[in-house]
C-alpha cells in the first residue's frame, strides 16, 4: 500500500515536471497530456483517418504495451533475486534475432516464442553464471553484453540479412509474426497482439510463483539477504542462476513480442530503449508482477502517445522520454526513501 | 614526578542504551607506556577514541600538555601530535608503503620548474631513514597487498611517526599477530619509548602488559576500576580486577544428567573467510543433556568454530561427528536435517531475512519440508498458523503479528524469533552463539532459562559466549578458547572466574 502511494507520488511529480517544461517551451501542458491519452486510444481524437478509430488506436497501444510488460517482469524478477538486470535490451535483441533466423526457415509462431525464450534465458544464465563463478558484477557484464550482442547482430544483419530498402533486417513473415497486423474487422484495420494474453498470464503466474512457491521463497530470501539464505541451507548459487535464467527468458519474450510482433524487423545498430525503460516501469510497479502490468500501462501511454502529441503540438517526441526519465529518477528515490524509513 | 601529558577529567560518554564511559578520570605521564585493560565492551576503545577525536565526550574535559582541548577530529588530534593505530588497519592496499605513509602530506617538487608533483624519491629516502632510526624494518617500495600483517602494522606506526606524533595510541595491536610477531612488536614499543614517545596501549592480554607497560588502567563496564603500577602487581591480581564482579547464579539449574555423546569434534582446523587459520586442532565432545560452554576473548576463533559445526564454513582438517554419523562434509541443509540447530551471532545479516514479514522467517530453514510445502508449493495456512503458534509460545511481540516486517522489530524480539525457530526444531544439538549480545537483563534471563531447558530436554547444547557471567550461569562444562585452540576443558564447578579469566588470556598455556 505504501509502495503504491510512493509510485503514484513519483508519477505525479514527474508529470508536473514535464508540464513545467512544456509550459516553459510555450506549449499547453493540458492539451499535450490529453494528446498522450488520445494517441493511446484512451480518449477520442478530433478526427480519424480511414479504417481507424479509437479502438484501433487502443489495440495498437496494447500491441506496444505487451513487450513492455515482459521486459518489466524481467527486471522485476531479477531485482527480487538481488540482480540488477540492465541487459534486458541485449537479451531482447538476442531473442528477436534468434526468432527471426528460425522463422526465416520455419515460419511458426510457437517456434518464435520458444526460440526467444531460450535465447533470452541463455544470455541471462550467462550473466548469472559469470557472477557466481567469477564474481563479475551483473551490471557490468550485462551492459557489456548489450554492446556485444548488438554489434554482432548488427554485423550479421547488415552483411547477410538486410532489406536494402528499409536498411533493416528482412521482415518476418506474417505466419510467424506475433501481431496480426492490419486485421480487417467491421471495416477497420486492427493490430491484434497475440502475445498480450500471454503477458497477462505470465504476470499472474509470476505473482503466484514468487509468493506461493518454495522457488519464489528462495529467490526472495537470496535477493534480500544472501547470508541468511546460505544459513537457511539454500543453494545460493543455484538460486542466483535460476533467477537470471528466468529473468533472461522473460526478456526473451519481450524481445520476440517486440521484434516479431510490435515490429516486424530488427533495426541494426541500436538497442531497444524499452530495455532501459523497463527498469523505470519495474521500480514504479514496486517490483511486483501485477504492479509491473499497471506501470507498463502508464509508461506506454507516455511512449505510445508521444507520436500523436508531437504531431499535434509540434513538440519533439523526446519530451516523452524525458518524462519517463523523471519517473525513473523519482521512483528510484522513493524506493530508497522507503527503505531508509524502515531501517 | 614526570610531566603529565594527557589528562582526562570526569569523562562520560553515552551511546543509545548504554553508558560506554562513566565518569572516568586519569592522567598519563610523558614517556610512559600506559595500558588500558578490560573485557570486550568495557569501554576501552571508546575512551581512547575520544583522545583521537573520533568521538567527543558528553561530559568531562581533556587536557593535552596542560592545555584544555576540544578534540573534534582526527585531523586536530594529529596537529596535537597524537597518533593512533586502529585495530583494522587503514591502508590503501594497492599503494606502496611510502605512498601510504606520505598520503596527505606528500613532499612535492616542481617538474620542469613549474608543475608540482609528488617527490616519491624524497619520500622513499625519508621513510628509509625513519624506519632505520626507530628500528622498524620496511621496504618503502613494497606494495601493501604484498606484505604481511606485521609489516602493515609497522607501516601504521611509521605513518604516525612521519606525522611527528608524540602520543601513540594502539588499539588491540596484537590481536592479528602471531606469538613471534607479538614479541617483536613489544620490542618496538620499548624502542619507541626509548625515543621519548608516550604510548597508550589497549589490550586484554595480560602477558603483554606485564612485559612492557609501566602503569595500567583497568576498566569494567564503562567504569575505571583502578590504576595499577604494573611492576608491583601480579597478573592474577590484574585478571581478578578485570573480570572482578559479583558472580551471580541467577538461573535455576538442576544437576545435569549426561547421556551419550551427541557431538564429537575431532582435531578440526578451520580457515576464516580471509584465509587465516582461525581454529587450530580443536577437539571436544558434548553429551546429551550437557551445556558445553566455550569462553574466550573475541576473535579467538569462536565464530569459525560455530560456523564450521553448523556447516557454513568448511573444515580444512579433522572430523565432526553427530550421533555417530560423520557430518564433516555435509551441507548446511543436510546438517539441519541431521539435527543441528544454530543461533548465529549476527542476527541481522545471517539469522533473519530482515525485510521478510515475521511469519516468513520462522520456516526459513525448513520451508521445503512437507510441513510447509508440497511439491514446491507453499502451504500458506501453515506459514501463518506456525507463526502464530511460535509468537504465542515464545512470547514474541510485534506490532502487526506475522505480517510485521522483521526489520521493524526490537532486537530482543528478533532474537526471540530466531531462538523460537531453532529451539522448536527439537534437534539433538543446538548451538548458541552469543545469544544475549545487546539484550536487556530480562531478555537475558529468559534466554538462559531456555538454554537450560534445552539441556533438560536432553539436547546437547554448545554455548559460545564472550560474556563470562553467561558462561558461569549456564555451563556444565567449560572450555576456554585462545588463539584458535582449546586451552582448557573442565567441569564448570571446578573452575573459578579468575581461572577462566587467566585461561582466556592465554596464561597457563604450555605450548
Amino acid at each position: 500500500m505504501r509502495k503504491f502511494f510512493l509510485s503514484c507520488f513519483a508519477i505525479v511529480i514527474s508529470l508536473l515536471f514535464g508540464a513545467l517544461i512544456l509550459w516553459l517551451m510555450g506549449k499547453d501542458p493540458v492539451a499535450a497530456y490529453m494528446n498522450l491519452l488520445q494517441g493511446s486510444g484512451l480518449m477520442h481524437k478530433v478526427k480519424y483517418a480511414g479504417r481507424q478509430s479509437m479502438f484501433t488506436d487502443f489495440m495498437s497501444f496494447i500491441d506496444a504495451m505487451t513487450p513492455m510488460i515482459f521486459a518489466s517482469l524481467s527486471v522485476a524478477v531479477a531485482l527480487r533475486g538481488g540482480f540488477f538486470n540492465i541487459g534486458v535490451a541485449g537479451q531482447m535483441m538476442a531473442a528477436g534475432f534468434a526468432a527471426h533466423m528460425l522463422a526465416g526457415v520455419i515460419p511458426s509462431r510457437v517456434l518464435v516464442v520458444v526460440a526467444g525464450l531460450i535465447a533470452g534465458a541463455v544470455v541471462g544464465a550467462l550473466i548469472g553464471w559469470l557472477r557466481y563463478k567469477f564474481n563479475v558484477n551483473e551490471v557490468v557484464s550485462s551492459i557489456m553484453l548489450n554492446s556485444i550482442l548488438m554489434y554482432l547482430i548488427t554485423f550479421y544483419i547488415n552483411t547477410f540479412y538486410v532489406n536494402p530498402v528499409s536498411r533493416q533486417s528482412k521482415p518476418i513473415t506474417d505466419a510467424a509474426r506475433l501481431t496480426l497486423s492490419g486485421f480487417r474487422w467491421e471495416g477497420l484495420k486492427v493490430d491484434i497482439a497475440l502475445a498480450f494474453p500471454v503477458a497477462i498470464i505470465t504476470a499472474l503466474f509470476l505473482n503466484w510463483f514468487l509468493e506461493r512457491t518454495t522457488y519464489g521463497y528462495e529467490i526472495k530470501a537470496t535477493g534480500l539477504s544472501p547470508n541468511a539464505a546460505y544459513y537457511a541451507g539454500m543453494n545460493v548459487n543455484r538460486t542466483a542462476l535460476m533467477t537470471m535464467t528466468l529473468s533472461g527468458a522473460l526478456a526473451g519474450l519481450a524481445g520476440v513480442s517486440y521484434f516479431c510482433g510490435y515490429l516486424a524487423s530488427i533495426q541494426p545498430g541500436t538497442t531497444p530503449a524499452m530495455g532501459f525503460d523497463a527498469i523505470a516501469v519495474s521500480l514504479l510497479g514496486g517490483n511486483n508482477p501485477l504492479g509491473c502490468v499497471l506501470a507498463s500501462f502508464l509508461i506506454t501511454i507516455i511512449s505510445k502517445g508521444s507520436v500523436y502529441m508531437s504531431s499535434r503540438q509540434n513538440i519533439e517526441p523526446e519530451i516523452a522520454s524525458l518524462i519517463t526519465a523523471f519517473i525513473l529518477t523519482f521512483a528510484a528515490c522513493s524506493a530508497i526513501l522507503d527503505r531508509r524509513r524502515r531501517k | 614526578m614526570p610531566e603529565v601529558i594527557v589528562e582526562m577529567r570526569h569523562i562520560t560518554k553515552r551511546f543509545p542504551g548504554i553508558v560506554a564511559n562513566d565518569d572516568v578520570s586519569l592522567e598519563i605521564r610523558k614517556g610512559e607506556i600506559f595500558a588500558v585493560l578490560g573485557e570486550n565492551g568495557a569501554g576501552k576503545s571508546t575512551l581512547v577514541s575520544m583522545l583521537f577525536g573520533m568521538y567527543e565526550p558528553d561530559e568531562g574535559e581533556i587536557f593535552i600538555r596542560g592545555r584544555k582541548e576540544r578534540i573534534n577530529s582526527p585531523r586536530y588530534a594529529t596537529s596535537l601530535s597524537i597518533g593512533m593505530v586502529h585495530q583494522h588497519f587503514r591502508l590503501v592496499s594497492n599503494y606502496t608503503i611510502a605512498e601510504n605513509i606520505i598520503l596527505g602530506l606528500e613532499p612535492t617538487k616542481k617538474f620542469l620548474g613549474m608543475f608540482p608533483c609528488v617527490d616519491i624519491k624524497k619520500a622513499n629516502r625519508d621513510i628509509a631513514e625513519l624506519s632505520e632510526r626507530y628500528g622498524l624494518k620496511v621496504n618503502p617500495e613494497d606494495v601493501i597487498e604484498n606484505v604481511n600483517v606485521a609489516t602493515r602494522q609497522r607501516v601504521e606506526i611509521l605513518k604516525m611517526l612521519y606525522r611527528e606524533a608524540e602520543i601513540l595510541i594502539f588499539d588491540e595491536p596484537t590481536a592479528v599477530l602471531t606469538p613471534q610477531e607479538i614479541d617483536s612488536f613489544l620490542h618496538i614499543l620499548k624502542n619507541l619509548q626509548a625515543h621519548g614517545k608516550t604510548i597508550i596501549l589497549i589490550t586484554h592480554k595480560l602477558r603483554e602488559i606485564k612485559a612492557v607497560a609501566d602503569r595500567c588502567a583497568i576498566m569494567n563496564r564503562g567504569k575505571l576500576i583502578s590504576i595499577l603500577d604494573v611492576p608491583t602487581t601480579s597478573t592474577d591480581e590484574m585478571a581478578r580486577l578485570m573480570v572482578g564482579r559479583e558472580v551471580s547464579f541467577t538461573t535455576e539449574k538442576s544437576p545435569a544428567h549426561f547421556g551419550d555423546v551427541v557431538l564429537s569434534v575431532d582435531n578440526i582446523s578451520v580457515k576464516s573467510v580471509t584465509g587465516y587459520e582461525a581454529v587450530r586442532g580443536v577437539t571436544f565432545e558434548i553429551h546429551a543433556g550437557e551445556v558445553f560452554a566455550v569462553a574466550g576473548v573475541s576473535g579467538n576463533g569462536q565464530n569459525e568454530l560455530a560456523d564450521s559445526i553448523a556447516g557454513l564454513l568448511k573444515t580444512s582438517h579433522g572430523t565432526i561427528t553427530l550421533n555417530g554419523h560423520d557430518i564433516t562434509r555435509a551441507s548446511v541443509r543436510e546438517r539441519i536435517q541431521a539435527g543441528v540447530a544454530y543461533i548465529p551471532e549476527d542476527r541481522h545479516n545471517v539469522g533473519l531475512v530482515l525485510d521478510f514479514p515475521l511469519r516468513d522467517n520462522f520456516p526459513l530453514r525448513r520451508y521445503y519440508s512437507p510441513k510447509f510445502s508440497r511439491r514446491g508449493i507453499i502451504n500458506e495456512a501453515e506459514f501463518d498458523g506456525y507463526g502464530r503458534t511460535l509468537e504465542e509460545r515464545y512470547d514474541i511481540r510485534s506490532s502487526q503479528g506475522g505480517a510485521t516486517i522483521t526489520r521493524s522489530m526490537s532486537g530482543g524480539n528478533q532474537q526471540k524469533a530466531i531462538i523460537a525457530r531453532e529451539v522448536d526444531m527439537q534437534t539433538p544439538l543446538i548451538i548458541f552463539m552469543q545469544p544475549t549480545r545487546g539484550l536487556d537483563a530480562g531478555a537475558v534471563m529468559n534466554i538462559h532459562r531456555q538454554i537450560v531447558a534445552e539441556r533438560d530436554r536432553g539436547a546437547a547444547v554448545l554455548l559460545i559466549s564472550l560474556d563470562l557471567d553467561e558462561i558461569i550461569d549456564c555451563a556444565d562444562t567449560i572450555a576456554v578458547i585462545y588463539n584458535g585452540s582449546i586451552n582448557k576443558i573442565a567441569p564448570a564447578e571446578s573452575l573459578t572466574v579468575d581461572d577462566i579469566g587467566l585461561y582466556m588470556m592465554g596464561v597457563g598455556r604450555t605450548a
